[in-house]
Formats: C-alpha cells, sequence, structure tokens
C-alpha cells in the first residue's frame, strides 16, 4: 500500500547527496530569511535560536543522559546578567562571550558536584532549587543585577562597515543564529562521540555502566556542567536579542516550559531540539493570539497529547505515522507488505530513544495494537 | 523570648500548610512510585471550587465540603485516565507527565477564573490572643492544628482499618496485593484522591493569606516537595517533621540573620535541603533503596 512510497522517502533522506542538498537549502532560507522578514518576525526567529541552545543544554543532561533538570533557566539568567553586567561596564564582547559560557559552567559543576550523587527525584528537586534561590539573589543584589526592575542594555548595534544594508536585528539575528549553529555542531559531535554514547549508558543502566569502566557519576556532572554551559551561551544570546534581563528570566516557569518543549520537540534528539526552540517561541504566541487565558491550557494539553500519542516527541511522527499505517494495514488482512525499512545507523544515533520500544507507553501501545489485532 | 516562640510557632504553621502538601506527594509516591508536580494545581482547581460555591451563596463550611469531594473525584479520574499508562514506567516520563498536568490544571484554573487573585473567607477569623506576652493568631493555631487532626486520622485509617491494610499492601507489592484479590485499581485511585484531599486542605487554610490565584500553591508546592525529600519520600512522619522544620527555619533565619532578611529567606530550608542531602541521599527518615540488576 503506502510502504513502497515510505521506503522510497527513507532512501532518499538517507542519500548523502540530497542530505547535503536540503542542508544547503535550510542555509540558505536561514540567510535569506531575515532580510524578507518584518522586525517582529526577525526577533521571534532569534529568540527560537536563543532557546534552541538553552534547550540544547538541557536535552543533553536530560534527554541523553537522563538525569531530570528543571534548573536550566536559572544558567539562563545567569548568563544573561553576566553579560549584562559586562556590557555596562563596557568590557569587549569576546571577553563577556567567554565569561558567559564559563561562568555557569563553573556554578554548574559545583552544584553537579553535590546533586549528582542524588537519583532521579531528588535531583529534579535540587534543581528547580536553582531557580528559586537565583530570583531573590538577584533582586538582593542590585548593584550587578539592577534589583527586580532588571537591567535594559544597548549593544550587538551593527557595525559601522554593515550599516547601509543591515538593520540592528537583521545584524542581531545573524550574529545569534552563527553562534546556535556553532553550539549545535559541538553538541552533535558530542553527543555522537565516546562521551554520547557513555551518556546513553548511564542512562540506560548505571550498573552496566560501572561494570564496563565508566563512572556515572563523573559522566552526570559532565552532562550537567555542559547544559549549565549552553545555558549560560543562552543567557550572552538572550541579552543580545531581548536587550533586557530581569530575575523573571530565572522564573521556574520557564524551566519547566523548556522542559515541555524539549519533550514535545523530541528528547535525545538535535533535531527535536529544533521543533522544541520553534514550539517554545511560537506556540505561547499563537495561543496569545486566540486568548491570553488559555496559554497553559493549550501548553499542557499538547503536552500530554505528545506523551500519550508520539511519546517520542514530534521529531519521531513520521516513524510513529508509519508505524500506526502498518499495523492499520496489518489488520485490513493485507501481510504482503515488506518489513520496516531499516533505519540508517545515523537516524539511530540521533533518536536511540524512538528506536527502541523501551518506554512503557510505547510498550502499552504496542500491546494496544496487537489487542487490535487479534480482535 | 516571646518574639521567638512566637516566630516558631508562625513558622510551624506555614510549617503546617507545606507539610499537608508534602503528605499528599508521599502518599502518592508510596502508592504509585511516583513524585507528583500537578499536586498544587489538583489543590488549585479544588479551592478554586470552594470558592465559586462561597460565591454562589453556600455556607463556608458546605463550600468546603463541596471542595473536598471535587478534590477526591478529580484525583481518582487523573489517576485512572492520565497517569496510569505511566505508572511502573520510566520514571522520568512519568515526571514529566505529571509536569504536563501541572501546567495543564493551571490552564483550566487560569481559563475558568482568571488569573487575578480573589480573596478567600478564613475559617478560623483573625482574632490574636495573647498567651503570657507571646501574640499568636487563631489562624496559626488552628492551621497546626488541622494538620495534626489529619496526621491522626491518616495513621488510623492506615493502621486501624481494612481500607487502608489493603492500600499499604498495594503500595509494598502491587502484584501480590493484585494476586490475593485487592483491586489494585480502584485502590490506587482512592490513593491519589486522599492525596488530593489533602491538597485541597492545604489549598483552603492558605487561600485567605495568599488569595486564591492559579499560581497560589506553587512555591507552596516547591516548599512541600523539599520537605517531602528532606523526610524521605516514603515517610508521611518524617515529611510532616521536615515541613515544619522548613517552616521554622525559615522563619527564624530570616528574623535574626540580617544578611539574609525577608527577601531571601526563602532560599534557606533549599540550602538546608541540599545540605541534608549531600549527607544523607535517602533523607532524613527515609529508607535506603538498593537498586537491584
Amino acid at each position: 500500500m503506502n510502504m513502497p512510497l515510505m521506503n522510497t522517502a527513507t532512501k532518499l533522506t538517507t542519500n548523502r547527496w540530497v542530505r547535503i542538498g536540503i542542508g544547503i537549502a535550510i542555509a540558505a532560507l536561514l540567510i535569506v530569511m531575515p532580510l524578507i522578514s518584518s522586525k517582529f518576525v526577525n526577533y521571534q526567529l532569534s529568540l527560537m535560536a536563543v532557546f534552541a541552545v538553552a534547550i540544547l543544554g538541557l536535552n543533553i543532561v536530560m534527554g541523553y543522559t537522563g538525569q531530570v533538570s528543571l534548573g536550566q533557566s536559572a544558567f539562563l539568567g545567569l548568563g544573561a546578567y553576566i553579560a549584562a553586567y559586562g556590557v555596562t561596564e563596557g568590557w569587549p564582547i569576546p571577553l563577556i562571550f567567554i565569561l558567559c559560557a564559563v561562568v555557569p559552567a563553573v556554578v554548574g559543576l559545583v552544584v553537579a558536584l553535590a546533586a549528582a550523587r542524588l537519583r532521579g527525584l531528588a535531583l529534579a528537586m535540587v534543581t528547580i532549587a536553582l531557580p528559586i534561590i537565583g530570583i531573590p539573589l538577584a533582586k538582593r543584589f542590585r548593584e550587578f543585577t539592577g534589583g527586580a526592575q532588571g537591567t535594559t542594555v544597548s549593544w550587538l548595534r551593527t557595525p559601522e562597515w554593515a550599516e547601509g544594508f543591515l538593520e540592528n536585528d537583521q545584524w542581531r539575528y545573524y550574529i545569534v543564529v552563527i553562534i546556535a549553529a556553532l553550539m549545535f555542531l559541538l553538541a552533535r559531535n558530542l553527543v555522537r562521540g565516546r562521551m554520547g554514547r557513555a551518556f546513553r549508558i548511564v542512562k540506560e543502566n548505571e550498573a552496566v555502566a560501572i561494570s564496563i569502566g565508566i563512572s556515572p557519576y563523573r559522566y552526570k556532572v559532565l552532562a550537567f556542567t555542559i547544559a549549565s554551559l549552553f545555558g549560560g551561551v543562552a543567557g550572552f544570546l538572550y541579552l543580545g536579542v531581548v536587550q533586557y534581563t530581569s530575575p523573571e528570566t530565572m522564573s521556574f516557569h520557564t524551566s519547566i516550559n523548556m522542559v515541555a518543549a524539549m519533550v514535545i520537540g523530541g528528547s535525545a534528539s538535535i533535531l527535536g531540539t529544533i521543533f522544541a526552540a520553534i514550539y517554545f517561541v511560537l506556540v505561547p504566541n499563537l495561543a496569545n493570539e486566540i486568548d491570553p487565558s488559555l496559554t497553559a491550557l493549550f501548553s499542557g494539553a499538547i503536552l500530554l497529547a505528545v506523551l500519550f500519542l508520539v511519546p517520542g516527541g514530534v521529531v519521531s511522527l513520521p516513524r510513529r505515522i508509519a508505524q500506526v499505517v502498518r499495523s492499520l494495514g496489518r489488520r485490513g488482512g493485507s501481510t504482503d507488505g515488506p518489513p520496516a525499512a531499516p533505519l540508517s545507523p545515523s537516524d539511530r544515533a540521533l533518536a536511540p530513544d524512538t528506536t527502541t520500544p523501551k518506554s512503557t507507553e510505547m510498550n502499552n501501545t504496542e500491546k494496544n495494537n496487537r489487542k487490535r489485532q487479534g480482535q | 523570648m516571646e518574639y521567638f516562640i512566637q516566630l516558631v510557632i508562625e513558622g510551624l504553621a506555614t510549617g503546617s500548610i507545606y507539610g499537608a502538601l508534602a503528605l499528599a506527594i508521599v502518599l502518592v509516591n508510596r502508592a504509585t512510585g511516583l513524585i507528583n508536580f500537578a499536586q498544587g494545581g489538583m489543590a488549585v482547581l479544588s479551592t478554586f471550587v470552594a470558592y465559586a460555591l462561597v460565591n454562589a451563596g453556600a455556607p463556608l463550611a458546605l463550600a468546603i465540603l463541596g471542595a473536598v469531594v471535587f478534590a477526591f473525584v478529580l484525583g481518582a479520574v487523573l489517576e485512572r485516565v492520565i497517569v496510569r499508562p505511566f505508572e511502573r514506567g520510566d520514571p522520568d516520563t512519568a515526571v514529566v507527565v505529571t509536569i504536563g498536568l501541572f501546567v495543564l490544571l493551571g490552564g483550566i484554573s487560569a481559563f475558568f477564573f482568571g488569573y487575578e487573585p480573589r480573596q478567600f473567607p478564613s475559617f478560623f477569623g483573625l482574632e490574636t490572643f495573647n498567651l503570657g506576652g507571646v501574640f499568636v493568631s487563631l489562624r496559626s493555631i488552628g492551621t497546626i492544628i488541622v494538620l495534626a487532626i489529619v496526621v491522626v486520622l491518616l495513621q488510623l485509617l492506615f493502621r486501624g482499618t481494612k481500607l487502608g491494610l489493603a492500600m499499604r499492601a498495594v503500595a509494598d507489592n502491587p502484584v501480590s496485593a493484585s494476586l490475593s484479590g485487592l483491586p489494585v485499581s480502584r485502590l490506587l485511585m482512592v490513593g491519589w484522591g486522599l492525596a488530593s484531599v489533602l491538597g485541597v486542605i492545604a489549598g483552603v487554610l492558605v487561600a485567605p493569606q495568599l488569595f486564591v490565584s492559579p499560581g497560589m500553591l506553587d512555591f507552596v508546592l516547591v516548599y512541600a516537595l523539599a520537605a517531602a525529600i528532606l523526610g524521605g519520600l516514603d515517610s508521611p512522619l518524617g515529611a510532616v517533621v521536615a515541613a515544619w522544620f522548613i517552616g521554622v527555619v525559615e522563619n527564624l533565619a530570616g528574623a535574626y540573620i540580617d544578611i539574609i532578611g525577608n527577601d531571601l529567606k526563602i532560599a534557606v530550608p533549599f540550602l538546608v535541603m541540599i545540605i541534608i542531602l549531600i549527607v544523607r541521599p535517602q533523607g532524613l527518615f527515609g529508607r535506603k533503596v538498593v537498586v537491584r540488576v
């Protein structure tokens, strides 16, 4: 039925040249987009890049390493505050960038050295404490943070040589997107390499990790530190786009929404992180258009729907649809369909969760399917 | 000295509110092995039901009773419909499910009642009385007494009734419990219903102070989670003691340590929590969990 078509599609996406072509097309789109869009659209696109970096960090610690973190917004806020302080003091921008990456990473390292001793839920608890401690701290140290009003800055303006053809919002977009792209490249190499495999074993089974000489403690600390570093860089980018930060940036609601977005986009998936960032920025906007009091209702309902229907997140949607179509087809009596197309190794590396039906909801849906077939 | 005692009593009163919600979290954790981040959202929605009933002209006691019934049904239904498929699975996914519920319930409250804080009448009036120089409000004493009664009732339920015994059996080993003929599914629903009732008790107690709004219990929930974890997630007594401890420490640190003051006092219990967890990862009263390969 649909199977031959599906197979052609899979073959197409695994073909090297097709992949490179898609990559070039996306890059071209990213370059042209700000030139033809309104200021508002550019602002939203830049915000997506900002939160993509923050959620990418979250995905490394939570999606790949399996450690629930509800504190990512604290590192975002810390990065933004460091950038704001650096800008008001007139420090050189490269120095600010380095500090925005290093200081949150060090803070994250110290927290993780303590917190990684704990398991699952206790770790979630310690991390949720970070934004809750961070907000009153930010309000208290007024001389650094501007207190409850926050700090407004004006920086990352179009340099003189580009003044004729680039507006501020376009210049900022390019800066933010380039840094975000570099962070994504870094993350991709990290999770595909030795370290990424170690993360996945720690997530899968700590005892197994120990038995093959991988220290779960060390890798948890490492994952958390990397996540904090990404959070700090996202904070730098955030200040670049928004030009303002306040204690609200750290709010634990931001953390919770980032976790929700990450799961909706696709846990343990680089591509899913991009969907997550688009969701994070776009859906509250759309919901606001309809009715501001509906925003939370929508996000909650969408998150639960995703967990029930596509546990692997949006990124696993095509595979999930194929799965459902196949089981429907089998129920209809046609058994001549070829077995599922083997996934390309790179796909498997990107989304280990979706290829192994290890989580219960997957098993449950399978059971349900089997039940349906039996009828 | 009088001031000190006053601070301690007020700390115990706020601690009692954290304690009610912490008990709910412990109850759910014992029954289903989950941490329910939606506990606060369930409590807020139920408190809004009490608010709506009061506004419709019902006497306060009746409104609270109505909210308690609503909370029980809400808890039982949510367990059966939304949480059940994720129980005993990957705990990280389950946490995200309850986070989704938390956001959704907040959204439902906001949709029906908006974000504006609304006043709620107090069950205990506003009088304060003087006990040998110590000024205590009726509300503080009332809150502490209510929590004490709740703890005693829970103990009676779990130690003295067949229902309690059955619920303990399910918490201990659901497979054996179901093999010996216990209706595990229904007992789990009862467990969630009871936890939800504890939540609405916390909600109604704190509503006159904080006003009713969708986010009113966010911070209480975080404190309650801290108390539950600090006390050890499987110990109701531990949760209450830890909640009282948090309430008192927060109050005293805010009043006596200058550098902390009123705005930083929220950080104190969390610093204490982190330190205690590092020394005793299983919490003060918890059992050490051994993971088998």
